[in-house]
């Protein structure tokens, strides 16, 4: 029996991965596809915003999956597979949708022959019914480069790729797109030489083409790749000793913590100039310190069609209506994955906002960039590429 | 002229992690068969610093010797590397 193909997806926070699973997942080909989705924070959207069909198998995983040496990834396999082996489920490759901060070098080295040992029967059931087949890396080109020079998380992501894909072309201008592939190419052909880079807005791209079977041969991606994963190794092996600690299979925190994620909670419906004037006023405040923020909003102008909110850094997207709430919960939920931003501002500026209050809101809002000042005046000042709509 | 670029990446890491490579391998007088790498991790510990960068040097047959520093890559000074 061949291995079960299982393919990373990955790309630094708000790189349009759940996009292209969704465009993915429609194809009928694709309908025998197993999908894990990992989540950095303890609230899962994403499972939401992404639509499973009947015949597919989804698993939401939350807490981020490079930071657990338990191995989550290759937990989430087994019991695939124990699915599978009990006639419940059916399918032919595995796609694993990784956080946008996720560090691939531990979850490779769970997957390929020769990486982490295997401990126990499940690992060895894992390792004989699952390949890595390849590692799929988006790249926004908006803020593809400022996520590759600030961020050690997208440098790896990148330099894992054996496919890299351009994303969000289609929202630059025609004339001046071809310029700023030239310069998001040059930044990414030093850190991956190897991996042929894809535009998502091209004519004739096939989400598809992207997960067909092959071999992924870390080998083939130089030097970089190869110590990454050997030192991945090295450090999980080190851990205990280098920190006092002796439990062995604890995980090793791969994000700063200044790092946070925090959820917003409303029962009520939300006005939707209201909700459009909090993100815009977070959106000025924060700026690239905001570095994902996403979520389902009940807006008060239909409450039977929640809006989907996306913004990435200083970009603050227009909202997405649903056809239908995606479950039974019909709350307004917001996840914000921040760099050094305390949450608390953030929930007062929400409420204030969203009851509406003007001179509250005002306080709040002085406040709120009162802290971050100290914080942004180190910061490279970035241009509004586009302005909250 | 000198021109401030505005849009200039806060810490440029991919040519600070290829600085820290060189620090090491004239450090260490490394060839070429020798491979270093450069990673930065985040430490939960009390006492230990919120980011710390880790360099590898994987000799041919040896085991692989690692060398913490703990500051974040945007960081390291050559001095550091020890």
């Amino acid at each position: 029996m061949n291995n079960i193909s299982v393919f990373l997806l990955t790309g630094f926070l708000g790189a349009g991965k759940s996009t292209l699973l969704n465009r993915l997942l429609s194809d009928p080909d694709f309908a025998d596809t197993a999908v894990v989705i990992n989540e950095f924070g303890d609230i899962a959207i994403d499972h939401d915003l992404v639509h499973v069909g009947k015949t597919q198998v989804a698993r939401t995983t939350t807490g981020c999956m490079c930071c657990t040496a338990g191995s989550d990834i290759r937990t989430t396999l087994y019991e695939l597979h124990t699915l599978a082996e009990a006639g419940e489920t059916v399918f032919k490759r595995v796609i694993v949708e990784t956080t946008g901060l996720a560090d691939p070098a531990p979850l490779i080295n769970d997957l390929i022959p020769g990486g982490s040992p295997a401990i126990g029967l499940r690992d060895h059931i894992v390792a004989r019914n699952f390949e890595l087949a390849g590692v799929v890396t988006l790249v926004d080109i908006e803020t593809g480069t400022a996520a590759l020079q600030n961020h050690f998380e997208a440098t790896k992501q990148i330099a894992f790729a054996d496919r890299l894909l351009l994303t969000k072309t289609d929202l630059v201008n025609g004339a001046e797109l071809n310029s700023a592939v030239e310069r998001l190419k040059a930044g990414l052909l030093p850190v991956n030489p190897s991996a042929p880079i894809l535009d998502s807005s091209a004519a004739g791209f096939v989400p598809a083409d992207l997960f067909r079977q092959r071999a992924y041969m870390p080998a083939s991606l130089g030097d970089d790749v190869i110590g990454w994963l050997a030192l991945e190794a090295a450090i999980r092996s080190e851990v205990p000793a280098a920190h006092g600690n002796t439990d062995a299979v604890q995980g090793v925190d791969r994000h700063a913590g200044r790092i946070r994620t925090f959820t917003l909670t409303r029962e009520q419906p939300v006005e939707p100039e209201t909700f459009r004037k909090f993100m815009g006023l977070l959106s000025d405040s924060a700026g690239p310190r905001l570095l994902r923020a996403k979520g389902i909003v009940n807006l008060a102008e239909d409450c039977a069609r929640p809006a989907v909110v996306h913004a990435v850094q200083h970009m603050v997207y227009p909202l997405r209506t649903l056809d239908a709430w995606p479950d039974e919960d019909h709350r307004t939920r917001l996840v914000f994955i921040t760099d050094g931003i305390d949450p608390e501002p953030v929930r007062q500026l929400f409420e204030a906002a969203l009851d509406n209050r003007p001179s509250y809101i005002y306080r709040r809002f002085t406040e709120f960039g009162a802290q971050l000042k100290s914080l942004l005046h180190s910061a490279v000042t970035q241009p509004r590429r586009g302005a909250p709509r | 002229m000198s021109f401030v670029n505005p849009l200039a990446p806060r810490r440029a890491l991919p040519e600070k992690t290829r600085q820290i490579k060189e620090w090491t391998r004239a450090l260490r007088g490394l060839d070429d068969q020798v491979v270093v790498a450069v990673s930065e991790i985040a430490c939960r510990d009390e006492g230990c610093p919120d980011v710390e960068t880790v360099i590898g040097i994987m000799r041919p047959g040896e085991k692989i010797e690692t060398i913490r520093v703990h500051k974040p890559i945007a960081e390291v000074e050559q001095s550091d590397i020890r």
